[in-house]
């Protein structure tokens, strides 16, 4: 199963990962290895099925709806690239638009 | 404004629910409003490296609950998924809700439509879900300004069908799930703070077509009247592109309340493939019966029964009832003052007059203590104060306290129904106008209402005018 | 010990030991920092902890208040977490020294220690040679003999195969069985904390130590801590299964050799010893392949510039932000495999790979149960395919440093518990065998491995 030099620049997108032109050849040979590698799972007929199989608890433990923060040893400003006002900043959206939240 | 012209118009809605809770969806942190920006935030809902989620139970509670009072199946087996997408105010770079097995579908809400009557929306899945951060775009020049406080707070996302032909009938709906979710205590359904939040899909058709139009989808929706101005807006605008020969594309707008327009969302590529898949840091949601038994035990009466109950029980027209059961607390506050003894009817129209009038200009507080409502409602009925009389006391018990019968005192409103002291001044009027008495008995008995405001004047309104204009006819009559 | 002197010689000592190992690149904390903190650390121990005064190596994927967490990634360079993951809780609360954090494949993804941005970490006994991966670092470092353990993660085989390569013994725990709080996420239903230490024994005491529940990790089970078994004086009552699959008729001679020689340990050991087929075990590889990088397209999007780790700046909007934060932070085997996630999870190819590879999942992990269920107790097998490869041997083609992973992937997929153990040496490198056990069966398998660890000659080449 071969990709494309365009469907690897798409999932590049979807994923917001720049794929630099000079690469996107090697890329693409290394990404269609690993995709054909990986396919051979489509040779055992798919008649053959097991109990679907998540390791862990089969089911989900709640916790209690107490106010009771895991902690911190510091607060985002010290963690953040650029903080002020106590908010995080990040360049304006350009290619987004705002949805009034 | 309505389609017309041959067109029928299909909206269906989206709405993303807040549940009330102590502590966000999936970590300890405060899911309270308001709070000093990246202040209720922890490694979790920061999306740090090496956190995981851990569900709240109150949250899965209170969505059970949900789905309950809106009629649901409920699948003991649900699985989280994540949803990924990249947005500044999401810091996992995924959401985490449910996708293929979400917690509940199939259930339905009635509610009055304005165009069709008693209609049923059905609700096609209601799934849990956390709520993203928020993104700030003009606080700061060139820069979003990101706040994760509300990043992880739980979430109920309540699907419709494709149910609704106008505008009107989507913010009927809405109204009526509002009404229903805050009754079994899930939210606050307050748009203006975000509590409760709706996208909606619309298309039109030719009247008759069996197909569905394309329907786009309006986002930024903060008010239930933008509800209705929205939907309008984008059926309009697809009805005058179609009928200009034009195509509607699929599309996302946005609406801007300020231009009363909608506009396209520039086109986030790609947003659409979220590449859904269970999240592996949450086992599947495990629901026991006991668990949904006692979710139903805690479930109100919820609105429609307790409507249907009060016109029965308390001999309501089916508005009145209607206006006393809009809201859990003037329903409960309703039934505490005829429990303490006031007349049913009467008892419904100071609620729905006096008391929610007071409300609306105090914050929506009840201020008037149930069991005074009663008493002063008990004074009017037995002549003590008259209807003006007890509005005063009225406003004075609901400002500063206190128990109508000594306030009433205080004011000097109370009222004189003892027949001897009201006789006298009855007296009194009469002899002061010889004439007036001469002509009512000649026939004029539109003179009535002259003696009874000179009892009223001469007693400095403290006679019962009821009684006052009994006596006066025994004594004219004489 | 229980002297705080002691503590702090040993401090001392342990410091000095990792500073003149520096040419394994396995230690990524600057030396004076590791100094400071060995000591401050030791003055502060708990003496009453059953691990009183040991330094243990952590792996730089591991979330810890002490020094930075890069995740052997450019993405984090300099972060500090604000929180220790509970493995590391734990270990301090039992009087453990954190000894600095080591070398690693970038986020965990690399079977060499070569994908990391700080530069590859070197084979302790031959610099020409990888100490394997992703956990190398730690593993030189335990091998080298600068600390008596070190605390490694598994998602796909990496802390069995360094210990292989290295000499040492790597245990993975069941699935669920540590914590994975502030273990930073690469293959969230594969993913555990796994102990290296020179004899089965330290590294076992480790892993008790860092087990059991915790309320802030939803897949770690509610058990309480890993109880060791004793040395126990053979091994009579043990049913050891030999799968076939995992001596396959290409498997290098010398290594079958090992492998032979220890499973005649085991037989003189009173173990009846039986051949058995796991037969999917063809597919692991390539399901591995599937779910791991499709779990860590998900996890990593959250590395963006935004709200920590550096900022790739003099972006004009956000999305430009993103793309040349990750584009530029992540390494090549990083950003492979990310795209490969995200490919066959997107619409089109999430039924054909995605959920294929589930299914694939579960055939593998009947396998087992279908194994155990007949009455074996464990299963006995090689680590890897081969001792320790060369230093850029396996670069050119990502599928071929895949494969080195054969003979690990399957205990992670079906969440088993599984360790390896020094069996020998070739050509004087070392090679492991390796122990799957039961899940949540642990002492049985570490039981089988005392006894194994005191009569096979791990050091002598086979």
């Amino acid at each position: 199963m071969s990709v494309t030099h365009e469907e690897v620049l798409r999932i590049a997108r979807l994923a917001e990962l720049d794929v630099d032109e000079a690469t996107l050849p090697v890329l693409t040979e290394q990404m269609s290895r690993i995709l054909e590698f990986v396919a051979q799972i489509g040779d055992v007929p798919a008649s053959e099925s097991a109990k679907p199989f998540v390791p862990g608890p089969d089911a989900v433990r709640f916790r209690a709806d107490e106010v009771k923060p895991w902690p911190l040893a510091f607060g985002p400003d010290k963690l953040a690239p650029a903080f002020r006002g106590g908010f995080f900043l990040v360049p304006k959206l350009g290619q987004f638009e705002e949805e009034g939240q | 404004m309505t389609a017309g012209g041959g067109w029928e118009t299909v909206i269906g809605l989206e709405t993303h629910v807040q549940l009330r809770t102590a502590s966000k969806m999936f970590c300890g942190c405060s899911a309270a409003f308001g709070a000093a920006p990246n202040t209720n935030v922890c490694p979790v809902c920061l999306g740090l490296p090496g956190a995981l989620p851990v569900p709240n139970e109150q949250a899965l509670k209170l969505a059970v609950r949900a789905a309950l009072a809106l009629g649901c199946t409920l699948h003991p087996k649900s699985v989280f998924a994540r949803k990924n997408y990249f947005y500044p105010d999401l810091p996992k770079g995924y959401q985490i809700s449910q996708f293929e097995q979400p917690l509940a579908t199939d259930g339905t809400l009635s509610y009055l439509s304005p165009d069709r009557g008693l209609t049923t929306a059905t609700i096609v899945r209601l799934h849990v879900e956390e709520d993203a951060g928020k993104s700030l775009h003009d606080r700061f020049p060139k820069q979003t300004a990101i706040d994760l406080n509300r990043c992880g707070v739980p979430l109920i996302e309540i699907v419709t069908g494709p149910d609704f032909r106008s505008p009107q009938e989507a913010r009927r709906y809405l109204q009526t799930l509002k009404q229903v979710l805050e009754y079994a205590g899930i939210s606050d359904c307050d748009m203006e703070k975000g509590s409760l939040r709706v996208d909606a899909n619309v298309s039109v058709r030719r009247a008759g077509a069996a197909a569905l139009g394309t329907k786009t989808e309006v986002k930024n929706i903060n008010s239930f009247a933008y509800v209705e101005k929205a939907l309008s807006v984008e059926r309009d605008r697809q009805i005058a592109l179609l009928e200009g020969g034009g195509t509607v594309a699929q599309q996302t707008l946005l609406y801007d309340s300020k231009t009363s327009s909608v506009r396209p969302q520039r086109s986030k590529e790609e947003s659409h493939d979220y590449r859904y898949f269970p999240d592996p840091d949450l086992p599947p949601l495990v629901l026991t019966e006991e668990f949904i038994a006692e979710q139903q035990a805690q479930l109100p009466e919820l609105p429609a029964k307790k409507r249907e109950r009060f016109m029965a029980q308390y001999a309501l027209s089916v508005n009145d009832a209607d206006v006393l059961t809009g809201d859990r607390a003037v329903a409960d506050y309703y039934e505490a003052v005829v429990r303490a003894g006031a007349d049913t009817k009467l008892a419904a129209n100071w609620v729905i007059n006096e008391v929610l009038g007071d409300a609306k200009t105090h914050q929506e507080r009840l201020r008037v203590p149930a069991g005074a409502l009663a008493q002063l409602i008990g004074l009017v009925r037995g002549g003590t104060l008259s209807q003006q009389a007890a509005k005063r006391v009225f406003a004075e018990v609901a400002e500063r306290g206190g128990e109508p019968r000594n306030v009433a005192e205080a004011l000097g409103v109370v009222q004189v129904a003892d027949s001897g002291v009201v006789a006298g001044w009855v007296s009194e009027v009469l002899g002061a106008h010889p004439q007036e008495v001469m002509r009512y008995k000649s026939g004029e008995t539109k003179l009535l209402p002259f003696f009874v405001g000179q009892v009223m004047k001469v007693s400095r309104g403290k006679a019962d005018p009821k009684l006052a204009q009994k006596i006066l006819e025994e004594k004219l009559a004489a | 010990m229980s002297d705080p002197g002691e503590a702090l010689a040993n401090a001392k000592a342990a410091a000095d030991r990792i500073v003149k190992a520096k040419r394994l690149n396995a230690c990524l904390t600057p030396p004076k920092e590791l100094r400071q903190s060995l000591q401050k650390q030791a003055q502060a121990a708990h003496p009453s902890g059953v691990l009183y005064g040991m330094p243990v190596a952590v792996k730089d994927n591991i979330c810890t208040l002490d020094f930075t967490t890069t995740c052997g990634s450019q993405i984090l360079a300099g972060y500090r977490s604000p929180y220790d993951a509970t493995a590391v809780a734990k270990l301090k609360a039992a009087g453990a020294l954190i000894a600095g954090k080591t070398n690693c494949d970038e986020f965990g993804m690399g079977s060499s220690t070569e994908h990391s941005a700080y530069g590859r970490a070197v084979h302790p006994f031959d610099k020409t040679r990888v100490p394997g991966g992703s956990s190398g670092g730690s593993a030189a470092l335990v091998a080298a003999g600068a600390v008596p353990a070190g605390l490694g993660s598994e998602t796909g085989g990496s802390v069995r195969q360094p210990a292989s390569f290295c000499g040492i013994v790597g245990i993975k725990p069941t699935y669920g069985r540590v914590s994975r709080y502030g273990l930073v996420a690469f293959g969230s239903s594969l993913d555990q904390i796994g102990v290296f230490g020179r004899s089965v024994h330290d590294a076992a005491r480790v892993l008790s130590v860092i087990s059991g529940r915790d309320p802030r990790d939803s897949t770690c089970e509610a058990r309480d801590p890993l109880r060791l078994p004793t040395v126990p004086e053979s091994l009579q009552g043990f049913v050891v299964g030999i799968p076939k699959e995992y001596f396959p008729p290409d498997l290098d001679a010398a290594v079958r050799r090992a492998c032979d020689r220890a499973i005649r340990v085991l037989k003189e050991l009173g173990a009846a010893v039986r051949e058995v087929s796991l037969p999917h075990t063809p597919y692991a590889v390539p399901t591995y392949y599937i779910i791991a990088p499709a779990e860590a397209s998900s996890n990593l999007a959250r590395y963006d510039g935004a709200r920590y780790g550096p900022r790739f700046d003099g972006a004009l909007d956000v999305r430009a932000l993103y793309r040349a934060t990750r584009g530029t932070g992540f390494g090549p085997e990083v950003r492979r495999r990310i795209l490969v996630g995200t490919y066959v999870l997107s619409a089109g190819y999430y039924d054909a790979y995605y959920r294929r590879a589930q299914q694939m999942r579960a055939l593998i992990a009947q396998d087992f149960r279908n194994v155990f269920d007949r009455g074996v107790d464990l299963l006995f097998t090689p680590t890897t395919p081969t001792p320790a490869f060369k230093a850029g041997e396996k670069l050119a083609d990502p599928v071929a440093m895949y494969l080195s992973d054969i003979f690990v992937v399957t205990a992670n997929l079906a969440g088993l518990p599984a360790m390896s153990l020094p069996i020998g040496r070739i050509k004087g490198l070392p090679i492991g065998g390796q122990l799957i056990g039961q899940a949540f069966l642990e002492d049985e398998m570490i039981e089988a491995a005392y006894a194994l660890e005191r009569m096979v000659p791990g050091t002598e080449d086979a």
